[in-house]
């Protein structure tokens, strides 16, 4: 490991600190809209604590957590010391500033934005400064990763690069593509309103520019759990990777498919015309190769595992698979998690039906489902897998392990799914309390209450996994050596350029953003349309 | 044999850079013939759309949606307030100079409002710390007629716009509201849960949402705080029976004609009690 343990290690904590304080959050927040909690807090301490949940899990668990594991895999896949951990540590303390002066003016009730802004509201300038230096220490990272890569390939010339790294350097070139709208959103129209700078802003260049991030963010966030399903569960099953090409190309497809796209949440704005809504939501369509490619290669890999160990028959193989070890029980909930979260995206990509679940609760649930779902369920299965390695310690038993991913996956399917139900009833999303005298909304009562119970359960399922981590640095026991990532069937000896890195691929992506959001975006400055007063909520 | 591995790897690239070029741009030519050409076109044809006019709507370069006939609207407008948020004006409520208004408060105001914004008598409003937007909104409408008064309709329509500006910028610089938990203990719970909560079962938001400080609300709400108590009844109860009518989009008549005698006596009180 030559030392990146502490590096690795403090990233992680971090980012589970935050996610442990934004599920208490969310518990509240769940708690304060069911009919039992009507009337508690206040819409200001509601709307306070969603911008701390939010900021807390999609900017801080995800980014201190993707720093933390490319830099593991960095180190432990390629077999070489981190190039730069000076800069990597620098990095690390300039995100945590940032997050210090994120969460301060969210306390002092100064940046009710949410975590997506909404501008023409404003917070305080301190909020969104804080944010870009989270940006900019991720962005170091990108650099060592991509350093740490090119480094490898110049001692290894004509060496396929492990997959592992492949696919978090796909996700740091990603990653630069994706910050490039959101920088330019805040800083050449929010952080200026914050300021006093101007007074008016283009909300529908700044909902434009914000949605060239929003979707590959998402794609940021999930590519670590695809790296695990590729690299480490095959192994964790005792098989092997079906096939090293299709995670490959998947990776390559998430970088193209996720950026072109972003159009898909404006399809309710009115500043875009339908063509450019419909080439981007062609374009959405396309994300489903990869995820297609890798439910099957996955569960092809599984099946070797499963019929190594004795399994037969179309289906018995699966019964015979290890489900007792935490990382291919995690992969089994977050396959029926990114089902059902799958094909509520294909509802939400439709342009007519998009317009029934707009803004409903609908939303929410799909984006929890995905993310804090098949996602994080996903985080949690890498740390299990990683930390006996960055302890040197073992579990003594894997059933806390096992209890806290059940609880996560029970919890998560209990709290969405009556809200993809609630959501077809019209439930809005964004709001801090229902009038449950009114005898619509009290119908949705019991609804709310079975979701709220839902939230209950995955509070208690992230203090079972932050205890579950906090033991392991106790445990007697030392670590046994095993290796960490699979094997492919047909280990690669010689791929094409193409495959091996991302030249190629980012002269598609410049092309396809530039055909996709070009236009788009140059109507703005072609016609500049009404701005909207700067709301000030600082 | 470094060369030829190296034209072995190009050999082996090359279909890939092709193949790939092949594959994405056709997904998006057959993505611009789709959404810009045929599915505009076909249901432009069913609502009486030309297809030029359709391809243009489609692309965003002329406005409106490319499958229906645009609808315009030639209702005139009539708005209850003359005040239009505009950059120009946002800029010169920004660039207002509290120095240049105190000369005119000096010279106009502060016989009713005092020099420090604090008024000598109970039916007029304090304007200490209050937001200078929305004073500068109240004497643009007293100006425009938008909303009258025995004094000051006269008193505004002798000021121009930029004097009003200043003026507001003046009141707005003294000293600050702030809350004061204090005090606000001793209010009645009903009322302090009308001001936070307002009353969702008969679809009252609550005052604190726009009348706090950095609360959202619309730029020219009043902040409401140690504010005279005679003079919010008066306007709730004006606003109620429709007399007052320059709250733009009426809402301030909606949510008084709600309230009871009781209530507008109470958030009158805590309005009057509750800050510094």
């Amino acid at each position: 490991m030559r030392n990146v343990e502490r590096l690795c290690l403090a990233h992680f904590w971090v980012a589970f600190a935050a996610f442990l304080v934004a599920c208490f959050l969310g518990a509240w927040q769940m708690w304060v809209r069911s009919p039992w909690g009507a009337n508690v807090g206040t819409p200001g301490q509601y709307f306070m604590s969603v911008t701390a949940h939010g900021v807390s899990m999609a900017y801080v668990l995800t980014t201190f957590f993707i720093m933390g594991f490319g830099y593991f895999v960095a180190v432990t896949s390629l077999g070489r010391p981190l190039p730069g951990k000076v800069w990597a540590w620098v990095a690390f303390w300039m995100a945590i500033v940032g997050v210090v002066m994120v969460l301060v003016p969210i306390i002092m009730g100064q940046a009710s934005v949410l975590f997506t802004f909404y501008p023409p509201l404003t917070a305080s300038p301190w909020f969104y400064i804080g944010l870009v230096l989270v940006v900019v220490g991720s962005w170091v990272w990108c650099v060592l990763m991509l350093v740490a890569m090119r480094e490898w390939k110049r001692e290894n010339p004509g060496q396929p690069v492990p997959l592992a790294m492949f696919a978090t350097v796909a996700n740091a070139v990603m990653w630069l593509w994706t910050t490039v709208g959101v920088a330019a959103e805040l800083l050449f129209q929010v952080i200026p309103a914050s300021l006093g700078i101007v007074q008016t802003i283009d909300a529908g260049l700044a909902r434009t520019l914000f949605s060239w991030t929003l979707h590959a963010i998402v794609y940021f966030w999930l590519i670590p759990a695809y790296i695990a399903f590729y690299t480490l569960v095959p192994r964790a099953a005792g098989g092997r990777l079906y096939s090293d090409t299709m995670g490959r190309l998947t990776f390559i497809l998430f970088l193209i498919f996720s950026l072109p796209v972003g159009m898909h949440h404006l399809m309710m704005d009115p500043q875009h015309g339908n063509g450019w809504k419909f080439i981007q939501v062609l374009l959405t369509v396309f994300v489903s190769v990869p995820t297609l490619l890798t439910v099957f290669t996955i569960t092809a890999s599984l099946e070797i595992a499963g019929r190594l160990r004795g399994g037969r028959g179309v289906f018995g193989w699966i019964a015979k698979l290890p489900w007792e070890r935490p990382a291919v029980l995690a992969t089994g909930l977050a396959f029926v998690m990114l089902g059902f979260g799958g094909f509520g995206g294909l509802i939400n990509n439709g342009y007519g039906m998009n317009a029934m679940i707009h803004n409903t609760s609908w939303v929410t649930a799909h984006f929890h489902l995905i993310f804090g779902g098949s996602v994080v369920v996903m985080y949690f299965a890498i740390a299990y897998e990683i930390w006996p390695r960055l302890t040197g310690r073992e579990h003594a038993s894997p059933a806390p392990l096992r209890w806290q991913l059940w609880l996560w996956f029970i919890g998560m399917m209990v709290m969405t799914l009556p809200w993809h139900w609630l959501g077809l009833q019209g439930q809005w999303r964004r709001v801090a309390n229902f009038n449950y005298d009114d005898p619509i909304i009290a119908a949705w009562g019991p609804w709310v209450l079975v979701s709220l119970f839902g939230g209950l359960v995955l509070l208690a399922s992230a203090l079972l996994f932050v205890r579950n981590l906090a033991v392991l640095h106790r445990s007697p026991l030392p670590v046994t050596q095993r290796p960490l990532y699979a094997l492919a069937v047909h280990p690669p000896h010689r791929v094409p350029a193409a495959l091996n890195g991302f030249g190629l691929w980012n002269v598609l992506v410049l092309v396809l953003m530039l055909l996709a959001y070009g236009y788009p975006i140059a109507q703005f400055v072609i016609e500049p349309s009404p701005a909207a007063m700067v709301h000030r909520l600082h | 044999m470094a060369h030829t591995s190296e034209s072995e790897s190009h050999a082996l690239d090359q279909p890939w850079r092709i193949w790939a070029s092949v594959a994405i741009f056709g997904i998006v030519l057959s993505g611009v013939v789709l959404g810009v050409v045929i599915i505009p076109v076909v249901q432009g044809r069913s609502d009486g759309i030309d297809a030029y006019t359709a391809i243009c709507r489609a692309l965003g370069i002329l406005p409106g949606s490319p499958a229906r006939q645009q609808v315009t609207d030639r209702t005139p407008p009539a708005p209850v307030s003359q005040v239009v948020w505009t950059p120009d004006l946002l800029q010169i409520l920004a660039n207002a100079k509290p120095e240049r208004g105190r000369a005119k408060a000096q010279e106009v105001c502060v016989a009713c409002h005092g020099e420090q914004g604090v008024s000598a008598a109970p039916e007029y409003p304090h304007l200490a710390g209050q937001s200078g937007a929305a004073i500068y909104k109240q004497l643009n409408d007293y100006r425009t007629g938008s909303r009258t008064h025995q004094l000051m309709t006269d008193i505004a329509k002798a000021l121009d716009e930029p004097t009003l500006a200043d003026v507001a910028a003046y009141y707005a610089a003294q000293p600050k509201r702030n809350l004061n938990l204090k005090t606000l203990a001793e209010s009645p719970p009903a009322i302090v849960h009308l001001v936070e909560l307002g009353d969702p079962s008969r679809n009252i938001p609550p005052c604190a949402a726009c009348h706090r400080p950095g609360s959202g609300g619309p730029i020219e709400a009043p902040i409401l705080a140690e504010q005279g108590q005679e003079y919010i009844v008066r306007q709730l109860k004006l606003y109620a029976s429709g007399e007052r009518r320059n709250d733009v989009y009426g809402r301030m008549r909606t949510i008084a004609a709600k309230l009871t005698p009781g209530e507008i006596d109470g958030l009158a009180a805590y309005y009057r009690a509750g800050f510094r």
